[in-house]
């Protein structure tokens, strides 16, 4: 709200984040649990029944050397994900990865334990690991890329699917999961409260194919310098650890376009950290 | 043009779902692989589905779809008992039977839906059916050929269900794991890498096919229709250089 050009409430953070993110967790969360229902000849009705690797946007990445090579999907994997993976290209192209932001519901998850961190921790949660080593390990997740890539070009069979915690989370009351994807969603979660998404940052592959988009997406995320009080509270408050208040134009690999940062959330002054095309002074 | 969270998550859905939408419009939003067999191409029985190309991952429910045969009847002829046969995967057929000596699996579901429906199928390799299968199709008009070789290839139904015509209590509890990647076993969706991987080699596998071997990634069913190879005859014979390497 706006008196003489003042802002008299400024909320914290975008709340309306956080009610899409709970849309695309609960509507996964569903889809899985009717997945295992219609197996069972049960089912919720109007819903999809599709599994979770029909679903996935990573699922069409991982295929796309089969298919160029054979013709084929990897096995387990359908046209579906092809598409999805096109639309989440279509998206980051033009707003960065916000699929990690908005709608990926590991990256949810680590959030809303994020959370609890910050109640134990204050100002220290998310500060942990050392600004040289963290900087080395943020790219250790085209490294995971990488592997996932071959081992699935040179198998035909979704190999990952083994270790992903965000299959093991919505499955792990099927036959289908995995002790290396438990183990997996485990160590993210317990670590989730001491950094703010520790897979997204360190381990995820699809966040890493995604974060390129960070290099030349239509709408950044841009700074004002005439107008910035270098109070730092953008750098503070992004998940990712993306030292805002440092540059001009985020083009850091691992923004997840969650907007926080911005001077509708974060930024105490109007119009100075922006989502946007345009120029900013 | 600069962009709030609102517009933002407005044209998130809309781009989203908008294109969900129009790829399941015009049918490329598939979200998992069609449960229609291929048909005959040619001769009398051209346009009707072929029961060479049934898959482990078919229900009963999807070969009473496409060859019209109650879901009932196959839960019968093959003693399963379950409150909904046509969710029945015939893959589990295999778990149920693991106990039999003979294997009894997708083959044997190819095997009773052909001399069900009286429709070609290429009989020189070994698939067995189950007494109570064998019953039922004894009942069909069969030739002499296919009677004997029923005869031949009939094994006991599972414990309980040896002399009944009703459904056996063979209880189908929870569906077998979709990914048994430790068994060394060549089913319609096995590819050449995964036999490689096992340990047959490449020469091995172009001794058995007669053909060159194609991209490893290339399922060896999808190749065997290509080539016109008859794939029980492939398997069989790639499962015997399979077990060999074991
Ligand atoms: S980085 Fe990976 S896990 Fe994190 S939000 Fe993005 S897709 Fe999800
Ligand atoms: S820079 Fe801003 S938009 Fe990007 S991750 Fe950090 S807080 Fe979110």
């Amino acid at each position: 709200m706006k008196i003489f050009g003042k802002r008299l409430f400024r909320p914290r953070s975008i709340w309306i984040r956080k009610i899409v993110q709970w849309f695309f967790f609960l509507l996964i969360a569903l889809i899985s649990i009717n997945h295992t229902l219609i197996e069972n000849g049960g089912g919720i009705p109007f819903l999809s029944t599709a599994s979770l690797h029909a679903l996935c946007p990573f699922g069409g990445v991982v295929t796309i050397y089969q298919y160029a090579a054979v013709g084929t999907f990897v096995q387990k994997i359908h046209e579906s994900a092809f598409v999805l993976m096109i639309i989440g290209f279509a998206l980051a192209f033009l707003f960065g990865p916000v699929f990690c932001g908005w709608a990926c519901p590991l990256g949810t998850v680590q959030e809303w334990i994020a959370k609890l961190g910050r109640k134990f921790f204050k100002r220290r949660y998310n500060q942990f690991v050392p600004a040289r080593l963290d900087k080395v390990l943020r790219y250790l997740r085209y490294l995971v890329l990488a592997w996932v890539i071959y081992v699935t070009a040179t198998s035909g069979t979704l190999i990952f699917a083994v270790y992903d915690p965000y299959f093991a989370l919505f499955n792990f009351w099927t036959s289908e999961v995995a002790i290396g994807g438990l183990i997996i969603l485990s160590a993210t979660l317990v670590l989730s409260v001491f950094i703010e998404r520790p897979w997204c940052k360190y381990a995820c592959p699809y966040g890493a194919v995604l974060g390129i988009t960070n290099l030349f997406r239509v709408f950044q995320i841009k700074r004002a310098e005439s107008t910035c009080k270098a109070d730092g509270a953008c750098s503070i408050m992004c998940p990712m650890n993306i030292p805002v208040d440092k540059v001009k134009t985020v083009r850091d690999h691992q923004c997840i376009s969650c907007l926080e940062c911005t001077s509708e959330a974060v930024c105490p002054v109007a119009q100075t950290v922006v989502f946007t095309t345009g120029a900013v002074k | 043009m600069t962009l709030t969270s609102k517009p933002l998550a407005a044209l998130i859905f809309i781009i989203l779902f908008g294109g969900i939408a129009f790829t399941t419009a015009m049918g490329w939003f598939a979200t998992e692989s069609t449960k229609e067999p291929t048909t005959f191409t040619e001769g009398e029985f051209a346009g009707l589905a072929n029961p060479a190309d049934i898959r482990g991952s078919y229900t009963f429910g999807d070969i009473e779809k496409s060859f019209g045969i109650p879901s009932a009847i196959l839960a019968q002829a093959f003693s399963i008992q379950t409150n909904d046969p046509a969710f029945f995967a015939i893959k589990e057929l295999e778990v149920i039977y693991a106990a039999s000596e003979f294997e009894v699996g997708t083959a044997s579901v190819k095997l009773f839906v052909a001399l069900y429906n009286g429709l070609p199928l290429d009989l020189s390799t070994d698939m067995s059916l189950p007494e109570n299968a064998a019953a039922l199709l004894k009942e069909k008009n069969l030739t002499p050929e296919q009677l004997a070789y029923l005869d031949s290839h009939t094994i006991p139904n599972p414990a309980a269900a040896s002399d009944s015509l009703e459904p056996a209590p063979v209880q189908v509890t929870e569906s077998a794991p979709e990914s048994a990647s430790t068994e060394q076993l060549i089913k319609g969706k096995t590819t050449f890498q995964e036999v490689l991987d096992w340990g047959v080699t490449q020469e091995t596998i172009e001794q058995v096919m007669g053909v060159p071997m194609p991209n490893p990634l290339t399922k060896i069913k999808d190749y065997c229709l290509e080539k016109r190879l008859d794939f029980e005859i492939i398997k069989t014979a790639l499962q015997v250089e399979a077990d060999k390497v074991k």
